[in-house]
């Protein structure tokens, strides 16, 4: 299960632009099973062959991504949804096998 | 870590210019005409004359050190009397011309004019004397974009300007220390530049050349350390513009930098570079699913910039940086205009590589091997 420990404004700003960018720091580095666990939160990129893969998912008014290993993912969300942050480490720190997380 | 973000700011610095920054703080400071240690010497003087040869300008006395181009190009739009007149600048142009242009309150009733550049970033000096009418006052035009390394051919351009009787204003920050600037052969009145790129000095320092000929409000108003009796400015010639207390550590890293750059020689310099960029293009015209906004031996500054199908610029930096430990930078790179032209709007910038003389052919190497596996696996 993926712990979020902290969230911190994105120092890049500027290759985000237009979005509120963030840094999710996580407890543990994630894990494949994790990442493919967050599909259900948009359309979703998964360049698994690359030395690191990458992951992203997006959605109309956030996106998600990060690298398979690192302790930490990224997550923007557009100016008028501040409220997606916590709804998305809400579902990110779901137990695995809560019912309809899948869905 | 390979650091290929260098048009943003140079890292690594030379080690020449972090001893002199480190021992300007260690001893007693120097203070422009205020010098109070025995043994204090001219720092400002001596950056002038190193920095007249850098640009190609006779007359070092009208070199001022600013903060950096952004505020160097604050000082000259707000300052210079622009009342009613036509104001040319080309789609390269980076925000801090373009903010400065259509934000100061001294400039909202002049005309701004924006002339286009082609898909590789080039401006044609054709193309702005269209834009020419007798009542144009200035024209700026960005050396070496930042965006797509597109050198503009400024002495075709400064002879327009000249035609007109209109003053022209030359950006050489992303050239400084990279490309020869002929500021005299070019007919620049002024020319904009910053210390940290090129030139290899710490972030802060800058400035600006004014031609003698042309009156220039101050920016700033303070004390200089030159007859502290006057309050008032009578006339144009007794304007002052380096008030405050200058950045001396800054200024003498400053001129170490620019001292190797003319040590070494900005062509050898430049050809170091070019040698570089050349293998970057070519080994990205071998990658499938890459666009690239430039092209070999026609861009020819140390920029390339490129997107790859299916992701964001965003995204390849991202993969870069974390993935395989390579900096690059990402988005519009702070000029927003000349994505319209290039083709790189729709995906909002482009993935720039920006190189620095002390890169290597192994970093390139990494690279185009790194982006060789993301173009891979992306289709």
């Amino acid at each position: 299960m993926i712990k979020v420990i902290k969230r911190i404004e994105s120092q890049e700003r500027c290759a985000e632009a237009g979005w509120y960018a963030y840094d999710f720091l996580l407890a543990e580095p994630i894990t494949e099973e994790e990442i493919l666990g967050l599909r259900p939160l948009g359309s979703f990129i998964y360049l698994s062959m690359l030395k690191k893969p990458f992951f992203k998912i997006e959605n109309h008014h956030y996106f998600i991504k990060g690298i398979l290993g690192d302790d930490f993912f990224r997550v923007a969300v557009q100016r008028d949804y501040p409220d997606l942050l916590e709804e998305i480490q809400r579902f990110v720190e779901r137990p695995a096998a809560e019912p309809g997380a899948d869905q | 870590m390979i650091y290929l973000n260098n048009a943003a700011t140079t890292y690594p610095k030379l080690p020449c210019v972090l001893e002199a920054h480190a021992a300007a703080l260690a001893n007693p400071p120097q203070g422009q005409f205020r010098g109070s240690s025995f043994g204090s010497y001219d720092f400002y003087g001596d950056c002038q004359t190193a920095m007249s040869c850098i640009l190609g300008v006779r007359d070092r006395e009208r070199i001022f050190f600013t903060s950096g181009a952004t505020h160097s190009l604050n000082a000259l739009l707000s300052g210079l009397d622009l009342r009613g007149k036509r104001i040319v600048a080309t789609a390269a142009e980076h925000n801090s011309v373009l903010r400065p242009l259509y934000n100061l309150s001294q400039l909202k009733d002049n005309e701004i004019v924006i002339v286009p550049c082609d898909r590789f970033g080039k401006v044609r000096p054709q193309d702005v004397e269209r834009r020419m009418t007798a009542n144009t006052g200035l024209v700026i035009v960005n050396h070496c974009s930042n965006v797509t390394g597109m050198v503009q051919d400024m002495e075709a351009i400064g002879q327009v300007a000249g035609k007109y009787g209109a003053l022209f204003l030359a950006d050489v920050s992303q050239s400084a220390g990279c490309l020869p600037i002929r500021g005299d052969q070019w007919g620049a009145d002024a020319l904009v530049f910053t210390g940290h790129k090129g030139l290899f000095g710490v972030q802060g320092t800058g400035g600006f050349y004014i031609s003698r000929k042309q009156s220039l409000r101050p920016f700033l108003y303070g004390g200089t350390g030159r007859d502290s009796s006057r309050l008032i400015y009578k006339t144009d010639a007794e304007y002052e513009y380096d008030a405050g207390t200058q950045n001396a550590p800054g200024l003498i890293a400053l001129k170490a930098g620019v001292d190797a750059i003319l040590k070494k020689g900005v062509e050898a310099v430049q050809a170091r570079e070019q040698e570089l960029v050349r293998f970057l293009y070519d080994g990205l015209s071998q990658l499938c699913g890459v666009m690239v906004y430039g092209q070999k031996d026609v861009n020819t500054g140390p920029v390339v910039s490129f997107n790859i199908q299916r992701l964001s610029p965003a995204d390849t930096a991202y993969i870069l940086q974390n993935g395989y430990g390579i900096v690059v930078r990402a988005g519009l790179h702070c000029a927003p205009l000349i994505h319209s032209f290039i083709g790189s709007r729709e995906s909002k910038g482009t993935v720039r590589v920006s190189l620095s003389a002390l890169n290597t052919m192994q970093e390139m190497e990494c690279l185009l091997s790194a982006l060789k596996e993301i173009t891979k696996n992306v289709r």
